[in-house]
């Protein structure tokens, strides 16, 4: 999976989640909390759907880490098996 | 029933309902009988390793839970940390603390052990929770295992809890809220206390675990509520450690849920005041506390069973708010006409969030302004969460890009979430200090 791909399917479950978000420009630099309407627990669900859907698990103690949506695509890309 | 010590009250229900459901985690259970033989086996092995004062990393785990009693049985000072603190932060509190030996995620442990000190040579029961925030003016609290079980029997008389009933524990322990009215509240009446799964659970522990009670801090009970994710059998919803929305009151109150809720501090071993009929935010003060309103509103609590001992090493601190026995929250409130006590709004220069955290806002403002080189600017709230207030010029993108390093080392509730650029000077009073209610009425 390319890494477009990925940002892709994160603006998509992210639309999903907040709906009110629909149509908002979501990009790589995107910052999480300041850009967007997502807080605290919405990050968690977000993250939690990813892994559900990448079939990854991003270890609790990074997510603080995870700053924007290109942070948050390379935490996927990362634990993605290798073609 | 009321307990002196973690142990005393351990022994009573191994001894009172020995099969009885103590602790679940996940696929894991303990009954009391196993949960006290496990503290007092581990509390050998700790007592053979000669270790003074232990940093618990709480992950919420069972093993967790057994480390904690057993280090305190074995006369061990304890030291309650936040494991998603920066590491940074976290070896600075494992100084300060005097921490000689440290439990939790491997990987951290060994990240933390060079800042391992000599130890306490008088910590015995003895329990340090910080402040919440965590930031670097975080203060710990000096309490004990006797206050905290003062703390949990005063809360379990105005909501008692039966040995038929599940509290789910979805707060960090390292937080004074979580560990009383998420874990003791729960063990003091016998009831079996399920540990919940980390934030990724969050969404399906309620349905994992079909507690009847569950302790939240607002933004947790926001999520539920959201997301659907209670379970029909709670019947019990205690809310603090932070403003809490009317809506999301009722909204749980829709479901047939009974929400109480608490007021207390990290100083009190936890609640002092909770609601318990009526008027959700007409709170019943607690029957060992007794609470006075300053000539100001300021809300003074004398709580002789749960009070800290005081700062850690910071005398100086703890003068300034325990003054005869008179703990001066910094909290402003009333009575109304029933006696019941209603928060109305911060003395202190301090934000309080909806996950139960605190901002400082003179240390908070004064990063904000470190890392922007300017000085005209406050922080508020807006939707529950800090806005910068920022007069003079620039845009929102270019503020937000140089404080983007300092973000990323603040926990993600206390990230900004957003800037208000404003052309006049920001509302001070004669002294020149802020007027922050005026803000937060514009935020």
């Amino acid at each position: 999976m390319t890494r477009a791909e990925v940002i892709e399917k994160i603006r998509t479950v992210v639309f999903d989640c907040f709906p009110d978000m629909a149509g908002q420009d979501i990009q790589e630099d995107t910052v999480i909390n300041t850009e967007t309407a997502i807080d605290s627990m919405g990050f968690v669900l977000i993250i939690c759907k990813l892994e559900a859907l990448f079939d990854v698990r991003i270890p609790e103690r990074q997510w603080s880490k995870l700053l924007t949506m290109g942070d948050v695509a390379d935490a996927i890309m990362k634990r993605l098996p290798k073609a | 029933m009321r307990f002196d010590r973690f142990s005393q009250l351990l022994a009573h229900w191994a001894e009172a309902a020995p099969q009885a459901p103590a602790l679940r985690c996940g696929g894991r259970s303990l009954s009391f009988a196993e949960t006290w033989e496990a503290v007092r086996t581990r509390a050998e092995a700790l007592r053979a390793e000669g270790k003074t004062c232990l940093g618990v990393l709480a992950d919420g785990s069972l093993d967790c839970v057994i480390e904690l009693f057993a280090a305190n049985l074995a006369g061990m000072q304890l030291v309650m940390l936040d494991e998603n603190a920066p590491a940074a932060l976290l070896r600075q509190l494992v100084a300060y603390t005097d921490i000689d030996a440290l439990w939790g995620d491997e990987d951290l442990v060994e990240e933390l052990t060079p800042a391992l000190t000599g130890g306490v040579d008088d910590g015995e029961g003895k329990i340090l929770f910080f402040t919440s925030g965590t930031t670097e003016r975080a203060k710990a609290v000096v309490l004990t295992d006797h206050s905290l079980c003062q703390s949990a029997w005063n809360g379990a008389q105005k909501l008692p809890l039966s040995p038929t009933d599940t509290l789910l524990c979805m707060l960090p322990l390292g937080h004074v809220f979580g560990f009383v009215c998420g874990l003791l509240w729960g063990l003091s009446c016998g009831a079996c206390v399920a540990l919940g799964r980390g934030a990724r659970h969050y969404i399906d522990d309620c349905t994992y675990y079909r507690p009847t009670a569950v302790s939240l801090v607002p933004l947790l009970l926001g999520f539920l509520l959201k997301q659907r994710a209670v379970n029909p059998e709670l019947k019990l919803i205690l809310v603090g450690a932070g403003d809490c929305p009317k809506t999301l009151l009722e909204a749980a109150g829709a479901l047939g849920i009974r929400v109480s809720f608490g007021y207390g501090l990290t100083e009190t071993s936890s609640g002092v005041a909770i609601s318990v009929r009526g008027d959700p935010f007409a709170m019943e003060i607690c029957p060992d506390d007794t609470i006075t309103l300053a000539e100001d509103g300021e809300i003074l609590i004398q709580a002789p069973t749960c009070m800290m001992q005081g700062y850690y090493k910071r005398p100086d601190a703890t003068a300034e708010v325990l003054r005869d026995g008179v703990f001066h929250t910094g909290d402003l409130g009333r009575f109304d006409e029933e006696g019941r006590l209603h928060i109305t709004g911060r003395k202190k220069d301090m934000l309080v969030l909806p996950d139960g955290t605190k901002i400082f806002l003179p240390e908070y403002e004064a990063a904000l302004m470190q890392a922007l080189g300017h000085t005209e600017l406050a922080v508020t709230l807006r939707d529950q969460r800090p806005l910068l207030i920022y007069s003079g010029e620039g845009s929102e993108k270019e503020i937000l890009a140089k404080l983007l390093p300092l973000m990323t080392e603040l926990p993600r509730g206390q990230r900004l979430c957003g800037v208000e650029i404003v052309q006049e000077p920001l509302p001070r009073t004669a002294t020149g200090k802020i007027k922050r209610w005026e803000l937060q009425q514009k935020g």
